[in-house]
């Protein structure tokens, strides 16, 4: 019974509950490559699991400040990508390689 | 089954094994390519909580702009090889994974036990919003929020200068 209503009913907590595995998917990539563009597109991922949990949010509490946030957390993304990738060709540059273990003591 | 669940089922398990591939996948190529099936996805589950607007940005900003950006970058680096592509050591690594699974059901029960909440609160059928919103989001970001608007503008000019400035530089953080 329980069962079936999990399955045919989509609620708030379908949406939390697909974010929140988006998010670890994310944050397992994070901690787990070591390829530094990998890195990026993960927190890319998390970041888009947080907004969908914004904007179910959003929708099922019916007010528009949650939308408002996934509209700014874009922009700051946007953003992010692309300081992070400019760093990650300035380091391409020096090294030669963009894997984490060669430059994991940021000195110069 | 009704569409609509269908379409969360399907939309779901799409941008899931989106999000896992771009993980688990060796070619960054490929991870390239499933972060913007993850993306495209994420844009149709907006479109299913008739968030409109949103759903039309995110498949320009991300699906679009991002995705082109870490293909060209990656094209630039010319990664035939690549060397390690996970963390070396089996015990950290086990660790790692394990904690991710630990973050993951800490989540995932913690919703769980607070479903009830939002459904008798604040989530009576009638608060959810119908049709389209995007005239409501944009009235309420030229008002409530027309502050954070104008620092966004400010922000994402210094961050253009800063990535010209970045990549000019001859690398490392005592470039010559």
């Amino acid at each position: 019974m329980q069962n079936s209503e999990l399955i045919g009913e989509i609620g708030l907590t379908h949406y939390l509950i697909l974010s929140a595995l988006l998010f670890v998917a994310g944050m397992a990539g994070v901690l787990l490559r070591r390829n530094a563009i990998v890195i990026l597109m993960s927190v890319e991922l998390m970041l888009n699991a947080v907004n969908l949990s914004f904007v179910a949010f959003s929708h099922y509490l019916g007010q528009m400040d949650g939308q408002v946030m996934v509209f700014f957390v874009m922009t700051i993304a946007a953003a992010e990508v692309s300081v992070g990738l400019a760093i990650l060709v300035s380091i391409f540059k020096r090294y030669k390689e963009i894997n984490v273990r060669f430059f994991e003591h940021l000195k110069g | 089954m009704s569409a609509d669940v269908f379409l969360f089922w399907f939309l779901a398990i799409l941008t899931l094994a989106g999000g896992l591939t771009t993980v688990l996948v060796t070619n960054p190529i490929y991870s390239a390519l499933s972060l913007a099936f993850t993306m495209i996805g994420v844009s149709a589950l907006f479109v299913s909580l008739n968030a409109y607007f949103l759903a039309g940005v995110q498949l320009i900003v991300y699906a679009g702009a991002v995705t082109v950006l870490f293909v060209m970058v990656l094209m630039m680096f010319d990664l035939k090889h690549e060397l390690i592509t996970f963390t070396r050591g089996k015990i950290s690594g086990l660790v790692k994974a394990g904690l991710v699974a630990l973050f993951a059901g800490l989540i995932v029960g913690s919703v769980l036990i607070t479903s009830d909440v939002f459904s008798k609160s604040g989530g009576a059928p009638e608060a959810v919003i119908g049709g389209d919103t995007t005239k409501a989001l944009g009235t309420i970001l030229f008002s409530k929020y027309i502050f954070g608007f104008e620092a966004l503008g400010v922000l994402l000019l210094i961050v253009a200068i800063g990535a010209v400035a970045l990549a000019r530089s001859k690398g490392g953080t005592h470039a010559k």
